[in-house]
């Protein structure tokens, strides 16, 4: 009896939940089989039974159960709760939020369920919700602050600003005693509600509010940094600079600094003494100051400029800064600048020559000359500039002066990288990774320079010596679980390249998987936050969220994998063990196949023996957690046989492509792989709204035309037998396509 | 580059360099929970001269500093601990690992958190490192925790008194106060 | 000296000691504390007043708020356009409801809408 009080309790919900031991789960199982035992019809202990499965990982099972409590007993919170909790934990969040607003119906005084609820909305972006949500939370506890905040949160990320700062407001009227200047919480409130009233335009209430209100919050960066941008923007001049003064005396690093004083000093964009003289002031205040030497060179012209960069070049080649090449390429768009650069460079090493008869006293060839010699080979390798000739010869007369250095190995290696000759490329970066075989950096070069060859299981080989040893499954394990997007990348289009579609569609899933994770990352942050009280933070994490997947680790493995399925659904042939023929030319299928079994085994054994080495090195290996690890699900398709084998290549590409079309629209190159899925699934109109898109991008683009005469043709075929609303609005955009 | 506080939004990047910096790795939400616990405390070094390729560049990180503040200290003094902080290979010699530390734990840390010092763990074999912290940023070791790392090597743990900086800010605010209070006077 | 300093990859961090610190860090993410945070220091009157207000005022204060805001206009749609739009342009259905009612339930205007650039 006491056990199926304990197992119906709200806390027991919790419990399981948040438990993360199997023994909590078998303790419980054994409690509901007892109770079951007398009471096979008791449905909240067969729902409780349900959520341990689950967490088990038996999902179905769990759901099996967790209907069967639901026709038992309709009228239980609790096993509405529990199969909300399902859908939720299985990413069903529509369904969830239903079922947890059934079970609110029926228990509306539950903390557990209402809070359930209102993070599950806000992950779903239900706003409106969400205020609704936060707003019984806080008539239930209007006594915690949390409450008050989450409601101005609700409010703030549904667009009702106003409301939002009043909520503040009203909660502050509410506190009797001072809160202590160390109370974080409070002076990030401050902070939070100063951000809404700027946010709402009123710059000059936002100032003084932070002047009065905000005078003592701890974090003194973010006070000086809004106060400093108030100025500015309402222009009271004098002020604004000692503000940006003040930013550039605690950070002289921070170009936004120099912009903003800068321009609260009023100084013209061409006069260069004037902003000259600004950068100088700083430069020699704070010798060790990068940007107050470098910064200067964007702007300055002509023989300025070139006092300013010999001056420049000088101190870095002297220290051996390696990116210097990097830092200045981007001055290359102005040709006196691209000229005059390498100018130097060869200035330089005259003058070195000429001083240089005595050996350099610190023995460390990659300051001075070798600088010089390693970044006039940059220059001769950039695009912008490139003889590549001219770039070998001075790398290697910096690798004559210096054999064991890792970066002008590492420059030698990206030399035959642009002539083409990957093979050398990748063998040359090994070269460099052997001459430092402690430090990743070359280690991880090595390795993508052998994905460029097509060399995967050397690749994972390499990347091996890195990734830690215990991780069951090997290297790519590792590299999978710590979510190392760039080699899942490159390995899968090494793999496509290869033909070894099974293995290419594996990692680009398993990138779109990784991006699923950091979404439903921000999930435990909806409460966490409020209990730390860095509101800013959270907002600033829910506005990123938002446009997760622009970002390029997402649209280039998703752009690969429609255009892989593309090319799956154009050429459908017999691809077994997803070894299709994906290349265009005309080897032999069966040839194909064998290469890419043997490519196959050749990787299980790298990553077998990388596994092996690895475990041999570990001296912690014993010790590996118990908990947790059997609940791993096995891969059932490890080498994407079950992918490759897709009989509706279009309908997966759509995975990809949705996300891409509306995450990243001004991506030309999804726009023109959204058209080619679109035009095969006979959607027109969407494919028509791609080519639209992508030619408001850049009609110049060398696929357009054909797109436009090719949707032009099948459209044309079929017209008649379009909806008539359809052919009506077809008809007249496509007389507005140029090329008509 | 330019030295700035860490953004939610550079956080697959940050998590990028780490992994082809060190082979000490973690999840992405482990950034976030840093960056959502104490968001004044991480800084990153980020290349900003590079033209963007797409509409959707995100600037480069070429160094970051991870840091936190210990949530349940067992000596029982509020003290930061840096997490992760690593720099390019390409980008080394600017400076840019001691500029990150001198913004972390020599400002943020004593302003908002009230430390009262910051330890770190570094490989022993880390000679550049050891170097920055002990010779550069003064920080002293306190012991050596044998296999430390996973590959078996030792890591010497380091701390820095933050107490010079208390004492800094609180003559600044004194001043700061004097100042008001002669001003208010006259 | 003021010799520059060689900040070479500055590797901290740390394994098992620290991988287990990470681990514990993160199982805590979701541990709910707000339950027994006892309120300190507010005036239980001035809360109970400000909350009163906040329902009648706000009315309902949270849901009506939220209706001002997206007032849609009450238009009548055609369920064969909406089933046009869902298929056609792949919205789900609720969506493609928005899109004819934002265009008054003409079809054709609803569809020309949505083909044009966003950006």
């Amino acid at each position: 009896e006491q056990l199926a009080i304990i197992l119906r309790t709200e806390m027991g919900i919790e419990n399981i939940v948040r438990a993360r031991t199997w023994d909590v789960y078998k303790r419980g199982l054994k409690a509901a089989e007892q109770i079951l035992k007398k009471n096979p019809k008791h449905a909240d202990t067969i729902s409780m039974k349900a959520l341990i499965l689950n967490a088990q990982g038996k999902t179905e099972e769990a759901f099996a159960l967790a209907k069967e409590a639901l026709t038992i007993d309709m009228k239980s919170y609790i096993c509405w709760h529990v199969y909300g909790i399902l859908y939720r934990t299985n990413k069903n969040f529509d369904e969830a939020i239903k079922a947890y607003k059934f079970a609110l119906k029926l228990e509306p005084d539950s903390h557990q369920i209402q809070r359930d609820l209102a993070v599950l909305q806000v992950q779903m972006r239900d706003y409106p919700g969400y205020v609704q949500s936060r707003f019984n939370m806080l008539k239930a506890r209007p006594q915690l602050r949390q409450n008050w905040t989450a409601l101005a949160i609700a409010y703030h990320l549904e667009g009702n600003l106003q409301q939002a700062e009043n909520i503040l407001t009203t909660y502050e009227k509410s506190i009797t005693s001072t809160p202590l200047r160390t109370d974080l919480e409070h002076s990030e409130a401050l902070l939070y509600k100063n951000t809404i009233i700027a946010e709402q335009g009123d710059i000059q209430r936002a100032l003084e509010h932070l002047d009065t209100d905000c005078k003592n919050c701890l974090d003194r960066l973010a006070v000086m940094e809004l106060r400093a941008r108030y100025l500015a923007e309402l222009d009271r001049k004098e002020e604004a600079v000692k503000a940006y003064r003040a930013l550039l005396d605690r950070n002289p690093e921070f170009s936004d600094y120099y912009k903003g004083l800068v321009a609260a000093l009023g100084i013209p964009n061409g006069d260069e003494d004037a902003l000259g003289a600004v950068y100088a002031e700083y430069a020699a205040k704070y010798p060790r100051s990068d940007a107050a030497k470098r910064l200067p060179l964007d702007f300055l012209s002509g023989e300025r400029f070139r006092t300013a960069a010999k001056a420049y070049l000088t101190l870095m080649f002297d220290k051996g800064v390696p990116s210097t090449f990097a830092n200045l390429k981007h001055l290359y768009s102005d040709s006196f600048k691209k000229e005059t650069l390498p100018a130097l460079a060869e200035e330089y090493l005259r003058e070195h020559d000429a001083s240089d008869a005595e050996p350099q006293g610190n023995g460390d060839s990659s300051k001075g000359k070798g600088a010089a010699l390693y970044f006039l080979a940059q220059h001769y390798n950039y695009y912008l500039s490139r003889d590549l000739a001219k770039a070998t010869e001075f790398v290697e007369k910096a690798i004559e002066l210096d054999p064991k250095n890792v970066d002008f190995h590492m420059t030698k290696a990206r030399i035959f990288k642009h002539q083409g000759d990957l093979a050398k490329a990748a063998e040359q970066m090994d070269h460099a990774r052997s001459l430092d075989t402690r430090d990743r950096y070359i280690n991880s070069k090595a390795a993508k320079y052998q994905l460029r060859n097509n060399e995967n299981e050397k690749a994972l080989a390499t990347m091996g010596l890195f990734t830690r040893a215990e991780t069951p499954g090997g290297p790519l394990a590792d590299l999978t679980d710590m979510q190392c997007i760039w080699f899942l990348t490159e390995d899968g289009e090494a793999w496509q390249r290869r033909g070894n579609v099974g293995l290419a569609l594996k990692r680009y899933h398993t990138i779109f998987n990784i991006f699923d994770i950091w979404q439903e990352d921000q999930f435990d942050f909806h409460s966490f936050s409020l209990r730390k009280g860095q509101i800013r933070a959270y907002i600033d994490l829910i506005r990123w969220e938002d446009r997760l997947r622009e970002h390029p680790f997402y649209s280039r493995a998703a752009l690969s994998a429609v255009n892989l399925y593309l090319q799956m659904y154009d050429k459908p042939k017999g691809g077994a063990n997803g070894v299709d023929g994906s290349q265009a030319n005309g080897e032999d299928a069966a040839e194909r196949k064998k290469a890419a079994k043997k490519a196959r085994k050749e990787a299980q054994k790298a990553e077998r023996e990388a596994a092996e080495k690895a475990a041999k090195q570990d001296p912690n290996k014993a010790q590996k957690g118990k908990d947790g690890e059997e609940a791993k699900k096995k891969d059932d398709d490890p080498n994407g046989a079950k992918l490759a084998a897709t009989t509706d290549p279009l309908g997966d590409a759509m995975k990809f492509l949705g996300h891409l079309l509306q995450f990243s629209p001004k991506n030309i190159e999804a726009q023109i792989a959204g058209f080619e899925v679109f035009i095969r699934r006979k959607k027109y109109l969407l494919a028509l709204r791609c080519l639209k898109a992508a030619l408001a991008l850049n009609k110049e683009h060398p696929k357009i035309l054909d797109q436009v005469a090719r949707l032009r043709q099948e459209v044309g075929g079929v017209l008649d037998s379009l909806a008539p609303k359809v052919k009506e609005v077809i008809e007249a955009e496509l007389a507005a396509v140029p090329g008509a | 580059m330019d030295i700035r506080l860490l953004r939610a939004s550079d956080i697959p990047l940050i998590q990028h360099a780490n992994l082809e910096n060190l082979p000490e790795n973690y999840f992405l939400k482990y950034y976030l929970y840093h960056a959502l616990s104490w968001p004044q405390l991480s800084y990153v070094a980020v290349d900003v001269s590079r033209p963007p390729k797409t509409p959707y560049d995100y600037p480069k990180i070429v160094g970051y500093v991870l840091a936190k503040m210990e949530e349940e200290p067992a000596d029982g003094v509020q003290h930061g601990h840096i997490t992760s902080l690593s720099v390019m290979r390409t980008h080394r010699r600017l400076g840019i690992a001691e500029k990150l530390m001198r913004q972390s734990p020599e400002l943020a840390m004593v302003e908002t958190f009230g430390a009262h010092y910051v330890s770190l763990h570094v490989r022993v074999s880390n000679k550049a490192a050891i170097h920055l912290y002990r010779d550069t940023l003064g920080f002293k070791t306190e012991k050596t925790e044998s296999k430390y790392y996973a590959d078996g090597e030792d890591a010497y743990c380091m701390r820095l008194d933050l107490g010079f900086l208390r004492e800094q800010i609180r003559e600044a605010e004194e001043e700061e106060k004097e100042k008001k209070t002669t001003t208010e006077g006259n | 000296t003021t010799a520059d300093v060689e900040d070479e990859a500055a590797a901290t961090t740390a394994k098992s000691a620290e991988d287990r610190k990470a681990a514990a860090a993160l199982s805590k993410l979701d541990a709910r504390g707000d339950d027994d945070e006892a309120a300190t220091n507010v005036d239980q009157e001035a809360v109970k007043n400000a909350m009163s207000a906040l329902s009648s005022g706000g009315a309902g204060g949270a849901a009506a708020a939220g209706a001002a805001k997206k007032e849609v206009k009450n238009v009548k749609v055609d369920a064969g356009d909406v089933k046009l739009l869902v298929d056609e342009l792949e919205l789900s259905k609720p969506k493609a409801t928005e899109l004819l009612k934002a265009h008054d339930g003409d079809a054709v205007k609803a569809l020309k809408a949505y083909l044009q650039p966003a950006f």
